[in-house]
C-alpha cells in the first residue's frame, strides 16, 4: 500500500519534471511537423500575407513525377547512313514543346540498342539529392565509426598523456561546423590548399593537384572525410564508455589462455561493444542523412549538383525561393522514406533474431 | 524536496523574462520609428548622423532608429506587418520593393515627394512597381573593372574609357594574354567565392544584358522565355563558361584578396572595394567600365532605399524625413561618410569624392550612364536563385543552353503559380 502511493507520487513528480521537455517537443517538433504536412497540400509562400490555396497533390506530383522518352538517332530518321556517333535531338527541345512532357527535365540517360532512352523527372534535382545523401551516408558512416573506434582504443590503451589526447580528439566536435567547413574549404583548395601541397610534397610532385571540391567525383568524398574528422570525437567518447564497461576479468582470462592482442580485440572487445556499435551506427546514420551545413558553406550543392542533399534542396526551395509549401513536401516525403526504411530494417532484425 | 524543485522549475519557466522600458519621448514632438537593416558600422553611423540632423533641423517630428539583422530582415518585416506593428519608416533593398508592395507593406510616395525632387534622382534610385514610386534611394553602388596601369602595359592593351570601353574581343584578348604571361594564375577575379545568389545576379545579370539578354521579359514581366534562354543569353552562357574552362577565372576564389595580393591581374567588383584597392595599388590603380558585350556596358543599379509603411499614421512626417534625405548636402554627406555613390548630380557636386574631378567620380558616371535595375517583380527571389544555379552549373562545365532553359522554366512556373505576381496590387490597406 505504502509502496504504491510512493510510486504514484514518484510518477507525478516524473510527469511534472517531464513537462518542460514535453512542451518543447510538442511545440517545436510535433506542431511544426503537422503544420508542414498541412502545408504540402497548399501553395503557401514563405513571405507575403496571402493565405495559400488548397491545391491537392500538385506539390507531390512535382516532386515525384517521372516519365521517359525514347529517341531514335537523327541519322535513322534522315535515312543517312554514317559510321560516326549517332546524333539525337536535344531532349529539352522535345520536353519544352510537347505538352505531354511539360515540367519534365532529364534525370539520366542510357542507350538501348540504337535508341536513346532518357528518364525524365519533374524534379531531377530532388532525386539526385536523394542519391547523393545516401551515397554520403554510405561513405561517412563506416569511415567515421572506424575512426572513432580506433581513437577510442588509442586513448584507452593506457599510454601517457591520454587525457590530453582525449581532449584533442574531441575538440573538433565542439567547434562550430561552419568554422570547420570554412577551414577545410581552404585545406581542399586546388592551388593554395595544404592537402594538395602536402600530397605533391610527399610524392615529389608526382601527384597532380586535385580540385577536391570542384570535381563532381571527389566533392562528396572530400566532404565525407571532413565530416568524419569533425564528428568522430563524439562517437569516440561513446566507444570509450563502452570500452570501460567491459570487465577487466575477461581480458585477464583471455591473457591466461594465451590470446594474442588481436584475438583479445576480436573475441573480447568487439563482442563487448556490440550494443555500443549498434547505437553509434544508428546515431551516425541519422546525422549523415541530415547533411546540410557543410554543403551550404563549402559547395552550395555544386559542382553540377554532385553534393546537393535532400536537406539542402528543401532549404533551397522552401526558404531561399520562398516556396515553403514545396520545401515542406520535400521534408515530409523524406521523413516518410526514412520511416519506411527503419520499419523494414526493424522487421528484418526481428526475423533474424528469431 | 524533489517536489519543491519541480515547483521552482515551473516558476522559473513561468516568469516573464523582463519588461522593456519605455523610452522617454521629447516633449510635444510626434514620435516616428524607423527600421533599418544592419549594414556595417560605417554606413549605420552615417545613417544615425543623418537622423540626428533631421531631429535637430525641425521641431515637429522625432525619429528613433532600430537596426535589425540583415539575414532575417524580410521575415521581420512580414511578421511585423501581420501583427500590425510595422514602423513608419523602413529601409528596403530595391529588388524586394515589388514583393513588399504586393504584400501591402508600402505606401506609394507619388504625392508625398515633389516631382521636381524625383526627377533629380537617377532611375536606379527610384523603387517603382507598376508605375508607382514606393521607395527612394540616397545612394547606390557601382560595378567596375579594377586593374593596374602596369598590368595593361605588360600586355600592350589600350586603356578603355567610359565612351570607348573594351569590346568582347578586346577583353578576351587582354585576359588570354594575361593568362599566357602567368599560366598558373587566374587573371580575372569575379568574386566567385560569394555563395549568395544576390552577388551572382547583381554582378552577372548586367553582363547577360550587355550581350542582349535579360532575366525577364520586361514588356510582359510574366516570362523569362526568349530572353534568359534566347540566342543572346546562350552566347553569354557559352562565353561565361569558357572563362572557367580556359582558366581565366577561378571557379572558387579561396579568399577575396586576389587583386590586392596580386594573384589576379584584374577584379570585377563594386565601388566598396575601392579604398582597399587604392591602398594596395596606389597611383597604379585603374578603375574601368565593364566591357561592351554588344549592347553597351551595363552595371547593376538599385541599392538599399527608404520607404514608408502602408500603416504609418503620419505619412507627412515620414515624407518630411525622406525629403530631408534628398537634400544635396545630405546625399553628399552620406556619400563621403559611407563611400556610397550619390544618386543626384547636385549631391555628387557637393561631395569631395564624387564631385567632378574627385577620386571616385568614375563610379557616379558609371551609375548615371550604365546602371540598369533588376526587374521589379515579386518573383525576384526565384529569378535570382535560379539564375545563380544556372551560372554555377555553367561555370562547372554544364551545357549553357540546358542550364538557361531549366532556369527559364523554373522561373516561368513560379510566376504562373502565383498569378498576382503580374497583376496590379489589390490591397490598399
Amino acid at each position: 500500500m505504502e509502496r504504491s502511493t510512493n510510486v504514484s507520487r514518484g510518477g507525478r513528480i516524473a510527469l511534472l519534471a517531464a513537462v518542460p521537455a514535453a512542451v518543447g517537443l510538442v511545440l517545436f517538433l510535433v506542431v511544426p511537423f503537422v503544420m508542414a504536412f498541412a502545408l504540402t497540400f497548399t501553395d503557401q509562400r514563405l513571405v507575403g500575407p496571402e493565405r495559400g490555396h488548397l491545391i491537392g497533390w500538385r506539390n507531390y506530383e512535382r516532386l515525384l513525377g517521372m516519365s521517359y522518352v525514347v529517341q531514335q538517332p537523327q541519322s535513322a530518321i534522315n535515312g543517312a547512313t554514317s559510321s560516326t556517333e549517332p546524333t539525337f535531338n536535344r531532349v529539352r527541345d522535345l520536353t519544352r514543346n510537347d505538352p505531354q512532357y511539360k515540367g519534365y527535365r532529364p534525370f539520366s540517360q542510357f542507350h538501348l540498342g540504337q535508341d536513346r532512352v532518357t528518364v525524365l523527372a519533374q524534379d531531377p534535382d530532388f532525386l539526385r539529392s536523394l542519391l547523393n545523401t545516401f551515397a554520403f551516408a554510405v561513405m561517412v558512416v563506416p569511415l567515421q565509426c572506424l575512426m572513432a573506434l580506433a581513437l577510442a582504443l588509442l586513448v584507452n590503451a593506457g599510454l601517457r598523456a591520454q587525457t590530453f589526447f582525449r581532449a584533442v580528439y574531441f575538440s573538433p566536435v565542439v567547434m562550430s561546423m561552419v568554422v570547420v567547413s570554412i577551414v577545410w574549404t581552404f585545406l581542399f583548395d586546388r592551388d593554395l590548399g595544404s592537402i594538395n601541397k602536402l600530397m605533391s610534397w610527399l610524392t615529389l610532385g608526382a601527384v597532380a593537384h586535385v580540385d577536391w571540391l570542384g570535381d563532381p567525383v571527389t566533392a562528396m568524398p572530400a566532404i565525407a572525410i571532413m565530416s568524419a574528422w569533425q564528428g568522430a570525437g563524439f562517437q569516440m567518447l561513446i566507444f570509450l564508455a563502452g570500452l570501460q564497461g567491459i570487465s577487466q576479468e575477461l581480458y585477464d582470462a583471455a591473457r591466461i589462455d594465451g590470446a594474442t592482442p588481436w584475438q583479445r580485440f576480436w573475441n573480447v572487445t568487439l563482442p563487448g561493444l556490440r550494443q555500443t556499435i549498434v547505437f553509434v551506427l544508428v546515431v551516425t546514420t541519422i546525422a549523415a542523412l541530415g547533411l546540410f551545413t557543410q554543403i551550404d558553406v563549402m559547395t552550395q550543392g555544386g559542382p553540377q549538383n554532385a553534393t546537393s542533399t535532400v536537406m539542402f534542396h528543401a532549404i533551397q526551395r522552401g526558404v531561399r525561393e520562398e516556396n515553403i509549401a514545396y520545401g515542406s513536401t520535400v521534408a515530409v516525403v523524406y521523413f516518410m522514406l526514412i520511416a519506411m526504411l527503419i520499419l523494414i530494417q526493424q522487421a528484418l532484425q526481428r526475423r533474424w533474431a528469431k | 524536496m524533489a517536489k519543491n524543485l519541480g515547483v521552482a522549475w515551473l516558476l522559473a519557466l513561468a516568469l516573464p523574462l523582463s519588461a522593456c522600458g519605455e523610452a522617454a519621448r521629447p516633449g510635444d514632438r510626434t514620435e516616428l520609428t524607423l527600421w533599418r537593416h544592419q549594414a556595417g558600422d560605417v554606413e549605420e553611423a552615417a545613417g544615425r548622423a543623418a537622423i540626428a540632423r533631421f531631429n535637430q533641423a525641425q521641431t515637429q517630428w522625432h525619429i528613433t532608429a532600430q537596426a535589425l539583422p540583415q539575414g532575417g530582415y524580410t521575415q521581420s518585416i512580414v511578421a511585423a506587418s501581420l501583427a500590425g506593428e510595422l514602423p513608419c519608416l523602413l529601409t528596403v533593398d530595391q529588388p524586394m520593393v515589388a514583393s513588399f508592395v504586393r504584400a501591402g507593406h508600402l505606401l506609394p510616395l507619388d504625392g508625398l515627394i515633389p516631382a521636381s525632387t524625383i526627377s533629380q534622382l537617377s532611375p536606379a534610385a527610384q523603387g517603382r512597381f507598376q508605375s508607382h514610386l514606393y521607395s527612394v534611394g540616397q545612394f547606390d553602388a557601382a560595378l567596375a573593372l579594377f586593374t593596374r596601369r602596369s598590368t595593361l602595359a605588360s600586355v600592350g592593351a589600350r586603356t578603355p574609357t567610359l565612351n570607348h570601353p573594351w569590346s568582347l574581343a578586346e577583353f578576351d584578348d587582354v585576359l588570354t594574354k594575361l593568362k599566357s604571361n602567368r599560366p598558373s594564375s587566374y587573371p580575372l577575379d569575379l568574386a566567385t567565392r560569394d555563395p549568395k545568389s544576390d552577388w551572382w545576379t547583381y554582378a552577372f545579370a548586367p553582363m547577360l544584358q550587355s550581350f542582349g539578354g535579360d532575366l525577364l521579359n520586361r514588356a510582359t514581366m510574366a516570362t523569362a522565355d526568349g530572353v534568359l534562354n534566347g540566342q543572346a543569353a546562350q552566347r553569354f552562357g557559352s562565353w561565361f563558361g569558357s572563362l572557367f574552362r580556359r582558366g581565366l577565372v577561378n571557379r572558387r576564389e579561396p579568399d577575396d584578396r586576389a587583386f590586392i595580393t596580386g594573384r589576379a591581374a584584374m577584379a570585377y567588383t563594386g565601388n566598396w572595394w575601392a579604398p582597399d584597392y587604392r591602398a594596395a595599388a596606389g597611383k597604379d590603380l585603374l578603375i574601368l567600365p565593364p566591357p561592351n558585350f554588344g549592347h553597351g556596358p551595363v552595371i547593376g543599379g538599385g541599392s538599399w532605399q527608404w520607404a514608408i509603411s502602408a500603416s504609418c499614421p503620419h505619412p507627412d512626417g515620414a515624407a518630411a524625413f525622406l525629403r530631408f534625405l534628398q537634400r544635396p548636402r545630405e546625399i553628399a554627406q552620406m556619400a563621403d561618410a559611407a563611400g556610397m555613390v550619390p544618386v543626384t548630380a547636385a549631391g555628387a557636386a557637393l561631395s569631395s569624392g564624387f564631385r567632378n574631378g574627385g577620386t571616385s567620380r568614375v563610379f557616379f558616371d558609371l551609375t548615371q550612364r550604365f546602371a540598369r535595375q533588376r526587374p521589379a517583380t515579386p518573383a525576384f527571389p526565384v529569378i535570382s536563385s535560379n539564375f545563380f544555379v544556372a551560372l554555377q552549373d555553367i561555370a562547372d562545365g554544364g551545357d549553357p543552353h540546358d542550364a538557361l532553359d531549366d532556369a527559364t522554366d523554373a522561373i516561368d512556373r513560379a510566376i504562373a503559380d502565383s498569378p498576382d505576381h503580374s497583376s496590379p496590387p489589390s490591397r490598399a490597406s
